[in-house]
């Protein structure tokens, strides 16, 4: 199946594209596709524990199974900072 | 109001967009660029989809939690120069102390959770997005 892989700021940097058109096996969770991706583009491994995962526009929980034509989203951190 | 935009925000827009019979306070929120060092313009990269969304459930989370009456959010994306406006919240309520405290109580929230990151643009360069992306604190 085909899914849309969504990049912003410091990871879109990483990986040179906005979104990777990326092809995956039906029943895919949202974890494995991302170890694939860091497989593919090593240099964003070292922001796996920061990153933030989201499935059609709101935040998901690894374990969740993909479906045809979803948009999954790479989020560096936006939270910190003064008041 | 919800709104994502390029072009300079319209504050009387935003003021009136909240403002109800049933109101005795308004409270506006504008976030502004601020000159740090040679920094002249922040550049506001923006996930629209998943801010509007998050801005919508903002403003339904504020209005059951505070009481208030009306709650606008508008976000550049983006270049904006120092002296510009990132952001402006709005929020209208019977009595001030709700419109202050649901105001305060969104833009601490839009900075924790809407996906939005600012890059920093010198007067001459810009800087390496890995040493210059300011903590989105810093409004």
């Amino acid at each position: 199946m085909r899914l849309r892989v969504r990049l912003f700021a410091t990871y879109r940097e990483i990986v040179g594209e906005r979104q990777l058109a990326w092809a995956a096996r039906d029943g895919i969770r949202l974890r494995e596709l991302l170890d694939g991706i860091l497989v593919r583009y090593p240099r964003l491994a070292a922001h796996r524990d920061t990153m933030l995962l989201a499935v059609n526009h709101a935040v998901a929980n690894p374990d969740v199974v993909l479906k045809e034509g979803d948009e999954v989203a790479l989020l560096p951190p936006v939270s910190g900072g003064r008041a | 109001m919800i709104e994502i935009r390029r072009a300079p925000i319209d504050v009387d827009a935003v003021l009136n967009s909240v403002r109800r019979e049933d109101a005795g306070a308004i409270v506006v929120f504008l976030g502004t660029v601020r000159a740090e060092g040679d920094v002249r313009t922040l550049d506001y990269e923006v996930y629209a989809p998943m801010a509007r969304k998050t801005f919508a459930d903002l403003v339904d989370r504020g209005k059951a939690k505070f009481g208030v009456l009306e709650m606008s959010i508008v976000h550049r994306v983006g270049r904006v120069p120092v002296r510009g406006d990132s952001v402006a919240v709005a929020c209208s309520a019977a009595h001030r102390a709700e419109a202050f405290a649901a105001c305060a109580w969104a833009m601490d929230e839009i900075k924790r959770i809407v996906p939005i990151w600012k890059t920093e643009h010198a007067a001459r360069n810009r800087r390496p997005a890995s040493q210059s992306t300011r903590r989105r604190g810093a409004a």
